[in-house]
């Protein structure tokens, strides 16, 4: 197994950011105010909102795979035998999701 | 008998029931989100990217997320091509709703000289006939020129419905998206690769900024508007639509991140400082401007609710800072952080007030300056920030900030200058000073009101560098905080370094002194005093505007005070009744 230096795990925190952000972005979208259309536009313009709300969604949601995909390779790694002691400590931070 | 063709009656427009500003507000909210969406394709072609990983797991990992990079680029250019469709569709419906009004105009006044010529056909003569049939052909002229307009104008909104409406349906799916955008090169790339770097001058920026295309700036303020949004050198206009990206996604990224419960304390500042921008905002778009009843433009020219350890730096103006004919620059002083810009926008929005009621014929942008770190809390209570109220290093490194700020408005105006005046108040005078005689403040008129000093190396107005002409101090009486400047040969900077210079409104400083007591001055000091100087019709108000609208007769110049060699400082207006002159509204 190859070493995993500690810079996946600010990677793993990172991707929680992009993935607490993304979400925020979806929420935006969803809650954007329709009202000022007229009534021939408001129905495409609901369609679009929701749509995209799962398209920002889908992007948080792979954000959020790619964050947990760092912490199980970070746990891999602290718990084989080729993590040394030093390696364990910056790492074991990493292991659980903060955000 | 002769008979008469009368013209036909006009139709009604049909009725037209829309909200531009709301529609504004729904393409602003799509242009924030899509910034979010870019970030993340910036983030996963750099800050993703774990280049002291290596082996299999790692190439595994950036092959993996590559997709995801370039699938988040198209999806940020698809959503923002459909907010600024929105927003032109904003700006159209608002055309659309102004014609409409115009044709409802002439749909009237038609209908009433149809229904006259009518009542002319039961009793004119035959005599008469002739004419009247020439006044109904007229009209009938007229109503089918209407009709035709009316037809224009009923197409004219199904077509703009109808694109719409494509504009929302033509990226709906994933494979649309992917289709219309994959791979398609970012606009902003090139723009933001080529940005002059840190330390170029406003001026270098300008022409940068000049050289764009339309279609690429709009591309910079929504793929990167922290790139441009606080940058001297870049028009006012731009700067404010790039920071309306920046705090409407910030608005939304810190409420979702509360709602998840994970705010965290820096994060709970930032989000305090990002809604009192807000909040600012909308205290100045809802006022309205005295002489055309308008609402007041807004323009964030500065924002950055992280700034300087979470205060933040926001900086809003009253009226449109590309164009107006004077410009005002106020900088706040002890007390002022990021939160307090509602507070400051009413006094920008009440200067701006107060310069268009004295001044009709000119335009006006009051500018409310949070862009340096004020002493803004006392040292007991939240931190060391008030112990800077009696020192000026935080003045000086103000000072240098405000001077950039003016570099940057003068440089985006180099052809159609503004005349620009800089108006300290409170520690913000001693900024002001440090800002001119520092750095040297390209402004026409320098303005000091309840000023504890202006600076101690600024012992007169000529050490401004601005001509002592134009360089003027407003005192009221009362005001304990004036009162603290040095007077005669006392000077407190020099004793351990406390003290914040001379004050500008005794006579040896050389300023002109206007009148600047209040109605509801009290009978000795107050600290109430010293926060009236913008207040609505004040002597201070009134003068402070006149000033700014370079109309220097109209100023009331009041006496200077004087500081006798034995004897404590004489103010000789403090006997002086004072007066309230109308700076809220026009007189009629």
């Amino acid at each position: 197994m190859e070493v995993v230096p500690v810079s996946v795990g600010e990677a793993s925190r990172a991707w929680d950011e992009q993935h607490l952000d993304l979400d925020a972005a979806a929420t935006q979208i969803a809650d954007a105010d329709t009202s000022g259309f007229t009534t021939h536009v408001r129905g495409a313009a609901t369609r679009f909102l929701a749509q995209w709300q799962r398209h920002a969604e889908g992007l948080g949601t792979v954000s959020e795979q790619r964050a947990d995909g760092l912490r199980t390779t970070i746990a891999d790694y602290v718990t084989s035998d080729e993590a040394t002691r030093g390696d364990l400590v910056a790492l074991l931070t990493y292991t659980q999701e903060v955000r | 008998m002769t008979t008469i063709q009368l013209p036909p009656l006009p139709r009604v427009a049909p009725a037209l029931t829309c909200d531009p500003a709301a529609i504004s507000a729904c393409g602003a909210d799509l242009l924030a989100a899509s910034a979010q969406v870019d970030d993340l394709g910036t983030f996963v072609a750099g800050r993703a990217r774990v280049d002291d990983w290596t082996g299999e797991a790692a190439t595994a990992y950036h092959q993996a997320i590559a997709p995801t990079g370039r699938r988040a680029d198209a999806m940020s250019l698809a959503l923002r091509g459909v907010a600024h469709r929105v927003e032109e569709h904003s700006a159209e419906m608002q055309r659309l709703l102004d014609r409409r009004t115009a044709l409802e105009d002439r749909q009237q006044h038609l209908a009433q000289q149809v229904a006259h010529l009518r009542a002319e056909v039961a009793t004119t003569t035959e005599e008469g006939a002739a004419e009247l049939q020439a006044d109904c052909d007229r009209v009938a002229g007229q109503v089918q020129a209407y009709e035709t307009d009316l037809d224009t104008w009923v197409s004219d909104l199904a077509t703009e419905e109808s694109e719409m409406s494509q504009a929302f349906t033509r990226v709906l799916g994933a494979d649309d998206v992917d289709r219309i955008y994959g791979g398609v090169a970012d606009p902003a790339d090139g723009p933001l690769r080529d940005k002059p770097g840190a330390g170029a001058s406003p001026a270098e920026v300008h022409a940068w900024w000049a050289a764009l295309t339309a279609a690429q700036r709009r591309a910079v303020i929504a793929a990167a508007p922290g790139a441009i949004g606080n940058l001297d050198g870049i028009p006012a206009s731009a700067r404010h639509a790039a920071n309306t990206v920046a705090l409407g996604r910030d608005l939304a990224d810190y409420a979702h991140t509360e709602d998840a419960g994970v705010l965290t304390d820096d994060e709970r500042t930032c989000y305090d400082n990002a809604l009192a921008a807000d909040e600012a905002r909308r205290e100045i778009e809802g006022r309205h401007d005295p002489v055309t009843g308008e609402p007041i433009v807004a323009q964030i020219y500065i924002y950055d609710p992280a700034a300087f350890d979470g205060d933040g730096a926001v900086a809003i103006s009253a009226g449109d800072l590309d164009t107006a004919d004077n410009v005002a620059v106020v900088v706040p002083g002890f007390g002022t952080d990021g939160e307090s810009a509602p507070y400051q926008a009413d006094r920008a929005a009440t200067l701006y007030e107060s310069t268009r009621v004295l001044d009709p014929s000119a335009t006006n942008a009051s500018l409310f300056w949070i862009g340096y770190d004020a002493p803004d809390n006392a040292p007991w209570d939240e931190g060391y920030d008030g112990a800077g109220v009696v020192t000026e290093s935080m003045a000086a490194a103000g000072g240098e900030r405000l001077a950039d700020t003016i570099d940057g408005l003068r440089a985006s105006r180099e052809d159609d200058p503004a005349h620009l005046t800089a108006i300290g108040h409170s520690y913000g005078s001693t900024t002001t000073g440090h800002g001119a005689h520092d750095h040297g403040l390209g402004v026409d008129d320098v303005v000091f009101v309840g000023s504890p000093g202006v600076g101690g190396d600024t012992d007169h107005a000529s050490d401004t560098g601005v001509d002592p002409d134009h360089v003027w101090a407003g005192s009221n009486s009362r005001d304990p905080i004036a009162d603290l400047g040095n007077h005669g040969w006392v000077h407190g900077e020099t004793v351990f370094g406390a003290g914040l210079g001379d004050d500008p409104a005794e006579d040896d400083f050389g300023a002109h002194r206007f009148q600047a007591e209040s109605t509801t001055r009290g009978g000795a000091y107050s600290f109430g005093d010293h926060s009236k100087y913008f207040d609505h019709d004040t002597e201070s108000l009134a003068n402070i505007s006149h000033i700014v609208n370079g109309d220097y007769d109209a100023v009331q110049e009041a006496e200077h005070l004087h500081d006798p060699f034995l004897g404590p400082v004489e103010d000789p207006e403090y006997d002086r009744e004072p007066t309230s002159p109308t700076t809220s509204s026009l007189t009629p």
